[in-house]
């Protein structure tokens, strides 16, 4: 089936080819290829049959490497070539310390770089250890800035904000309630605390156990809805590829 | 040098280049924080700096790093072939051709859309497949008072999104839900994660958590 479909696909091409200029050519080109790749990709719902079930491996082969080199790509012109120009130029400079600091910097990163490769000598895996010190630690302080000032501080304030007809409008006042009422047994769920209570070892108070209800009622409806909006997007990516894959084959 | 030393060297770079990336990064470029005193635009600018430096010094090592681990990949393919393993020459072949098509056709994004764009849209769309059978499992293991909420609750976001207008009671259950619980869950959720991620992230910087060792 998936041949007989290919051949006529195939078929149509070579048609359109002698009929058209090139660049059409190159345009039945790039939709052949999708053609073919989406059907292997999609060849993982008949399961591991003789000659089919190769065909999702070759695909995801094939998207490993081109993201393997495409990666390189993106690493090279979008972070060492532009530092590399950057320090060729002496009047440039990323910082107000000057050129000198630049290729300073630059090197030195490059030769932390290098260090990483050093990982497999015993003797001297300190050294690797410390460039990753470096590298965990820088990540870990702008995450921590990011989650203050990105999520914590704007989630927080728009949290306790209270609408601005607040006198007026009864269902707006009702609503920011209800978010702030959720937010707050939400994160009263994440924190579990048990109460000693002799040979039984702990237990809940009631209060305590009321509040983690009502905190799982909300982060239950939240993740119904963002494992809803997944199903919807993906979804959404399904019929536009058979739609491709429909025209393609008419 | 002892081991105990050299693991300590480590946590001690890591403490310095932490407790100056965190302090740069919090007071630098923000001349408020210094109220209207002269200099105060050159202090705020002079304590970004650090922060600045090791920034760049860390999107390098990140992008050598980066190549290392291609390197690497590459390497187990090539130890692979030996063991006359088909799927990794296609992974070699795949990677040469698109280094081939870069250098030799800078700016021709053809090879993006005919193959990258199709494989990731395929692989998102057998997600859709994915998520049924999962969505059906848990209701098939957990048919208590939380697996039916949940149902109920994607079923009224599903059937929200449809347009039609005899579902236009549903819509506006659908519109209120994500508006009012679905945001405090949601906000509940992100507050959690930024909590565990400044607590991770302390933990990194005060030397408790040395996952560098190795």
């Amino acid at each position: 089936m998936y041949f007989m479909r290919l051949r006529r696909c195939v078929g149509a091409v070579a048609k359109r080819k002698a009929s058209n200029g090139s660049g059409l050519m190159a345009e039945n080109t790039i939709a052949l290829v999708s053609f073919v790749l989406t059907l292997m990709v999609f060849s993982y719902v008949l399961g591991d049959l003789p000659f089919i079930g190769i065909l999702y491996r070759v695909a995801v082969y094939i998207f490993v490497g081109m993201t393997a080199a495409f990666t390189l790509v993106v690493s090279y012109e979008g972070v060492v070539l532009p530092y590399l120009q950057d320090i060729q130029n002496g009047e440039t400079s990323w910082t107000t310390l000057g050129n000198s600091a630049d290729i300073a910097i630059f090197f030195t990163a490059l030769l932390f770089g290098l260090l990483l490769l050093l990982k497999p000598i015993r003797s001297l895996t300190w050294l690797t250890n410390s460039v990753y010190a470096v590298v965990i630690v820088v990540g870990a302080a702008v995450a921590v800035v990011g989650a203050l000032t990105g999520t914590l501080f704007p989630v927080l304030q728009a949290t306790v904000a209270l609408p601005e007809d607040l006198s007026t409008d009864l269902s707006a006042t009702m609503d920011t309630l209800i978010v702030f009422v959720g937010t707050m047994t939400a994160l009263f769920y994440f924190h579990y605390q048990v109460r000693a209570s002799g040979d039984r070892g702990g237990e809940q108070s009631p209060l305590s156990r009321g509040f983690r209800h009502i905190g799982k009622l909300f982060i239950v409806t939240a993740l119904g809805a963002i494992y809803a909006s997944a199903i919807l997007s993906s979804l959404t990516i399904l019929t536009e590829r058979f739609s491709f894959l429909f025209r393609f084959g008419a | 040098m002892g081991r105990g030393s050299r693991v300590g060297m480590s946590a001690f770079v890591a403490f310095i280049v932490g407790v100056a990336a965190i302090l740069s990064l919090l007071l630098g470029d923000n001349p408020a924080l210094f109220g209207e005193q002269p200099g105060s635009d050159e202090l705020a600018r002079r304590l970004a700096l650090p922060g600045d430096a090791l920034l760049r010094l860390v999107v390098i090592i990140v992008a050598v790093s980066i190549v290392i681990g291609i390197a690497n990949l590459l390497f187990a393919h090539i130890g692979r072939l030996a063991q006359r393993k088909f799927t990794s020459a296609v992974l070699l072949a795949s990677f040469g051709f698109t280094i081939y098509w870069y250098v030799t056709r800078q700016g021709d994004t053809s090879l993006l859309e005919a193959v990258q764009v199709p494989i990731e849209s395929s692989l998102a769309a057998l997600l859709f497949l994915s998520l049924a059978q999962g969505g059906a499992r848990v209701m098939q293991k957990r048919a208590d008072i939380w697996g039916m909420l949940f149902v109920v609750v994607v079923l009224v976001v599903l059937l929200g999104s449809l347009p039609l207008a005899e579902l236009a009671p549903v819509k506006t259950w659908s519109d209120w839900l994500m508006a009012v619980p679905v945001s405090a869950g949601a906000r509940a959720l992100l507050l959690g994660m930024a909590l565990g991620a400044i607590v991770a992230g302390a933990r990194a910087l005060l030397g408790q958590d040395r996952s560098y060792r190795g």
